[in-house]
């Protein structure tokens, strides 16, 4: 079953006078449970697709099917609390509270949710936790290393359960060690939990994690590939 | 969103930024305190003008030669001469004012008094001995002179605190049977009274009082009176001695048109009220002076709020990415900007009214003022609704540019 099903999806945007078109007629789908990476040069519009699929930005037209309803109509508060019930975002900058502790920036998601507060130091512990930060809860993001701050944001991700994670140039920001960690992560939420994936790279390497890869070209797709020989998540990290 | 959550979230963002939330709070601060400050200042100098003029007893009449002039042609107003012994003599006919208790004419004039070499300046007072008990006058040294005194028309005079102290070199010399001289003529110090203080609304330290007889046939050498103070049987009988006063006035003077009266009755409650208006009046003034520190406040948070939001950007592009409606952000933004303005306005109550009580200590234990620290609720109240209002109005408009913010657009701002 497809959680998202887009078709003819175009995204313009009036750029002084001149119509840019970032999207222009893009059609795919993403499986429940599918990791999928999204690839393209500088300008290509996969950002913009990424942002349009997250409902944080809305197509100029075309259809967009989010786990089997079309979303064209919804409100700004029904996407609002569908990008909070459904969609957990990882960007590139981290997007942390400042003199927030690790577990208020994971929490953060809950109080936009309909999850009893009693529920919530339990929920925000235990993936932070998942994400090896445990031992830093009550630290502050500027106490903790890029890599880190990437984990957090994916515990923060994580809280309300999304069916699907977004991850905007997840590893843009970190060193290859780090950004290694991330993926494994990410990996693992794929394989062991059944969270469907997608991910924003102009980096090869990182887009071989992916089981397919969509390459954009000028806003539309350019190329669509299988992954033969998939990446596996670094050892290390798995252990 | 929950309220509670709502509530947390603002205070979690002024807390981050402390300092910041302190210095937006300052004009509010100062403008409540100034307000604060005023208005209980006004309500203290209220109590003390009112008190001292309630403390001639309520039951006291003022006759004042002349009335309010009606226009520019109305010369009635130059009546001084009018008040008459034949007045008070009609005045003290009990069949004319049946609720007089006790009756005083007054003159006023002014004069050099001299003793040995030195020389004052001194306010001559022409009453009776009823003045005493009306203005509870207790002489220092002495006692105040007699009804035999004033009938005699005796050279006698009671000074205040600071003819002693020019003439007799000395504010506690005991002044009592020497005699100064006003005018060429010997008068007999009876009597001299303590120091009336500072705040007092009727200072007598620098005059001469003396019976009215007296100062007429001696020294200002009128056969009229400046004021006639009556003093009625009780409270509830003023209105009608008062009415009573100005037909038997009337009478008196031949006149028919009321319109036309060249007296004033005066009771001490339109006095009371008058003063009242007047301090009324300059304390809310000032408090419209102290409300442009107050707009000028208001202006300050809206501009740190706009530039708090614009500083957010990113932060509400979060909030909206991970579930935040529009109205969640809206509420974040203004009650972020209420609890900035209402903590200004109770630092400001707080910070007006301690000041204000610290004032009025001053002047009550260092100047001997009688001054009363009024806590001012209605000042309090009001600064309170409308640092609440101002939040709601200026930071309203931040909150509502901060909740149409598109989630990407924010994201995106740099």
């Amino acid at each position: 079953m497809n959680i998202i099903e887009v078709k003819n999806l175009k995204k313009s945007y009036l750029d002084g006078e001149t119509d840019t078109k970032a999207l222009d007629g893009v059609t795919f789908s993403v499986r429940k449970g599918e990791f999928l990476a999204i690839m393209g040069p500088s300008g290509s519009g996969k950002s913009t697709l990424l942002h349009v699929l997250g409902m944080l930005d809305d197509p100029t037209s075309g259809k967009f099917i989010f786990d089997g309803k079309d979303i064209g109509s919804y409100s700004r508060d029904e996407l609002a609390a569908l990008r909070n019930n459904k969609v957990g975002f990882v960007f590139q900058s981290f997007n942390l509270l400042p003199r927030t502790s690790v577990l208020e920036n994971a929490k953060l998601p809950l109080i936009y949710s309909d999850v009893p507060e009693h529920e919530w130091n339990q929920r925000a512990i235990k993936v932070v936790e998942a994400v090896g930060l445990g031992h830093r809860l009550h630290h502050e993001p500027s106490e903790l290393s890029g890599g880190e701050k990437q984990r957090l944001a994916i515990a923060r991700a994580l809280i309300n359960n999304p069916d699907i994670i977004f991850a905007d140039e997840p590893t843009g920001n970190l060193d290859s060690k780090s950004g290694k960690n991330i993926m494994s992560i990410l990996q693992r939420l794929n394989e062991d939990e059944g969270k469907t994936i997608v991910l924003i790279t102009h980096e090869t390497s990182t887009a071989e994690h992916a089981e397919r890869i969509i390459r954009l070209m000028d806003g539309v797709i350019d190329s669509e590939e299988l992954v033969a020989h998939r990446m596996t998540a670094d050892a290390e990290y798995i252990k | 969103m929950t309220i509670r959550h709502r509530f947390t979230t603002a205070l979690r963002g002024l807390t981050t930024n402390r300092s910041r939330s302190f210095l937006t709070i300052l004009g509010i601060v100062i403008g409540i305190t100034a307000i604060m400050l005023v208005v209980s200042l006004g309500a203290g100098a209220q109590a003390l003008i009112l008190g001292q003029v309630q403390g001639l007893g309520t039951n006291t009449i003022a006759i004042i030669p002349g009335r309010a002039p009606t226009g520019p042609s109305d010369t009635a107003q130059l009546y001084g001469d009018s008040l008459k012994v034949k007045d008070l003599v009609a005045l003290q006919n009990k069949s004319n004012v049946p609720g007089l208790k006790s009756i005083m004419p007054t003159v006023l004039g002014a004069d050099t008094a001299s003793y040995g070499s030195n020389t004052y300046q001194v306010s001559i007072f022409g009453a009776t001995d009823l003045m005493a008990s009306i203005f509870d006058l207790n002489p220092t040294y002495g006692s105040f002179f007699t009804q035999d005194d004033v009938v005699s028309s005796n050279d006698v005079v009671v000074v205040g605190s600071k003819v002693v102290e020019h003439l007799f070199d000395n504010a506690d010399a005991n002044p009592v049977g020497q005699k100064i001289k006003i005018k060429g003529r010997n008068f007999k110090i009876v009597g001299s009274l303590p120091p009336s203080g500072g705040g007092s609304l009727f200072n007598f330290d620098s005059m001469a009082i003396m019976p009215y007889s007296t100062a007429q046939n001696y020294l200002l050498g009128i056969k009229y009176f400046q004021r006639i103070i009556i003093q009625a049987v009780s409270d509830a009988a003023v209105t009608v001695t008062a009415d009573d006063i100005s037909s038997t006035l009337r009478d008196s003077h031949g006149i028919t048109d009321p319109t036309k009266d060249d007296f004033t009755v005066q009771t001490q409650q339109d006095l009371a009220n008058r003063l009242s208006t007047i301090t009324g009046a300059l304390t809310w003034f000032l408090v419209a002076v102290a409300s442009i520190a107050l707009f000028v406040g208001g202006v300050g948070i809206m501009n740190i709020m706009l530039v708090a939001v614009t500083e957010r950007t990113r932060e509400i592009g979060l909030r909206k990415a991970i579930g935040a409606t529009d109205s969640d952000i809206l509420w974040q933004f203004l009650i972020e900007a209420i609890m900035l303005t209402v903590l200004g306005g109770v630092i400001g109550i707080i910070l007006g009214s301690s000041l204000a009580f610290i004032i009025a200590l001053i002047l009550s234990r260092g100047l001997g003022v009688d001054w009363q620290f009024i806590f001012p609720w209605g000042g309090a109240a009001l600064g309170f609704s409308v640092s609440a209002v101002i939040g709601l109005v200026f930071g309203g408009y931040p909150a509502s540019k901060a909740s149409k913010k598109s989630p990407i657009e924010a994201l995106r701002y740099e």
